[in-house]
């Protein structure tokens, strides 16, 4: 284990210093800290209740606990701007979808109707316990091909794009794969976890190694995955920068700033508020997505047939975050080799796995890249 | 005093404070990272958790068991039997959305055919 760092070591006033004026810039000092450490508290109190998903939206299908969303424009559109192809957005199964739709003005959503698109989200919802036994390939045969089905009939088009983050990326993969008839015009991956063969970088791949950890008596035990456990091993990637940074950075540089106060508010919600995995989508996520590394292989069977990635045949765009410690990028990079699609691009942008959608610089890094990209391709 | 004071640079104990945290938090923050991606803690990670399950596990199944004849003495349904009936409703929504595709299938062959008839 490496040795604990050594304190640096607090400076002393300047020696030249008056006692009575080190005295009282030592009050003044105390005095702030406290009134930053209950702004700081009342900040952390209040982000619990901060709105999110502020895009107007409509349930279109729901599904046991999956609905599909479809979106209206905050402000006109101009006709012409509309695109005749839906997008669907696919996110992980834990935290929830509003990611994408954090907060006006820092919504990839709002963004993304306001340009003309016509955006459906479909949201996996909370699991309960009757729901323990739907595994990874469940979400994307069952419930992912009915969604799909419905966007084209509501939307009255033939065509659609399909936009998957994080695990939703595997999953938009996984069905794209198995549905090569399916009319998927333009796929997009974000930060997609899809090969597992290297775990350098990956703490995700060394913890759950067969070695130390027991997959099948976590989820025997315990049904479905706790938001909690997620949640925490996300946190532990980088323990102090989660469990101390994030409030250090609140109290330092954003407590004055009401712009950066509530969207470290929004942000610091949408981190806590997870939902829980079913325990059998979780087994196969560890056992024959990250372990076996199947679907980066092409070796994934459903139902008796072979995920191919190279039936992959849609435009295809894959953004890669450069700092990425969730989703190293060497996990995303290599699918490129694989897919059959003629027209595919590989973006690495520089910044972090959440950041990236959901950071202050999104509307000016991504957004904008994925509707030139997206807009190009939906006419 | 005064011009003394104002030729020197202000102390600032706040400015010291947040310097001296920033340093201590990424010495730390490296220490950890380094700590967390060792072999040993995945495995002291891992032990632990087994512990947790193997040893909550026995309380845990005599909880269900005793709330499970409780339900059955009050005349209530068991949790069981909740989950049971709701995986069940589960299968029917399926069973009704396929309906609901095969009837736009249907919707889609007559709308066809009345065009054509037209």
């Amino acid at each position: 284990m490496p040795k604990p760092p050594p304190f640096p070591t607090m400076p002393p006033p300047p020696a030249e210093s008056h006692p009575v004026d080190v005295a009282q810039a030592l009050t003044e000092a105390l005095y702030a800290a406290i009134d930053r450490n209950v702004q700081s508290a009342r900040i952390i109190a209040d982000a619990a209740a901060v709105p999110v998903g502020p895009t107007p939206r409509e349930v279109v299908w729901a599904l046991n606990k999956t609905k599909l969303y479809r979106y209206r424009p905050t402000q006109p559109v101009d006709p012409a701007q509309k695109k005749r192809v839906p997008l669907l957005l696919v996110y992980a199964l834990i935290n929830k979808p509003y990611i994408f739709d954090l907060r006006p003005g820092s919504s990839f959503i709002e963004y993304m109707v306001n340009e003309g698109f016509d955006v459906f989200l479909l949201d996996w919802g909370t699991p309960g316990l009757e729901d323990k036994n739907i595994t990874f390939d469940d979400y994307a045969t069952e419930y992912l091909p009915r969604a799909v089905r419905k966007m084209l009939k509501v939307a009255e088009a033939d065509e659609f794009s399909m936009l998957g983050y994080c695990i939703g990326a595997a999953l938009a993969v996984l069905y794209a794969a198995l549905y090569p008839q399916a009319p998927l015009r333009n796929l997009m991956l974000l930060t997609a976890p899809l090969d597992f063969s290297r775990t350098d970088g990956s703490l995700f791949s060394t913890w759950l190694d067969q070695r130390f950890f027991d997959v099948d008596r976590m989820v025997n035990s315990l049904d479905n995955i706790p938001p909690e456990i997620i949640e925490f091993g996300a946190k532990l990637l980088k323990p102090v920068e989660n469990f101390i940074g994030s409030y250090t950075t609140l109290y330092w540089d954003f407590a004055d700033d009401p712009e950066s106060v509530a969207n470290w508010q929004a942000m610091h919600k949408w981190i806590h508020d997870g939902v829980p995995v079913s325990g059998a989508a979780f087994r196969q996520w560890v056992k024959d997505y990250i372990r076996a590394n199947e679907l980066i292989k092409s070796e994934h069977f459903v139902k008796g047939q072979r995920a191919d990635l190279a039936n992959i045949q849609a435009n295809f765009l894959n953004v890669v975050a450069k700092y990425d410690h969730i989703v190293p990028p060497h996990q995303s990079t290599t699918i490129m080799d694989q897919v059959g699609s003629q027209d595919k691009t590989l973006d690495i942008i520089p910044a972090g796995h959440v950041g990236l959608m959901g950071g202050r610089n999104a509307r000016y890094k991504l957004w904008p890249k994925l509707a030139a990209w997206l807009a190009e391709r939906s006419a | 005093m005064s011009d003394k004071t104002q030729d020197q640079p202000q102390f600032d104990p706040l400015a010291v404070w947040k310097e001296w945290q920033t340093a201590s938090l990424n010495a730390w923050a490296k220490t950890m990272s380094e700590t967390v991606a060792s072999e040993d803690f995945a495995q002291s990670m891992g032990q632990s958790l087994t512990n947790y399950l193997e040893t909550s596990a026995p309380v845990r199944e005599q909880v269900e068991k005793a709330m499970e004849q409780y339900l059955q003495q009050m005349n209530m349904p068991t949790r069981q039997e909740v989950v049971s009936i709701a995986e069940r409703l589960t299968n029917l929504e399926m069973r009704i959305d396929d309906l609901d595709a095969k009837v736009d299938q249907v919707l889609e062959i007559l709308k066809k055919i009345t065009m054509n008839n037209e």
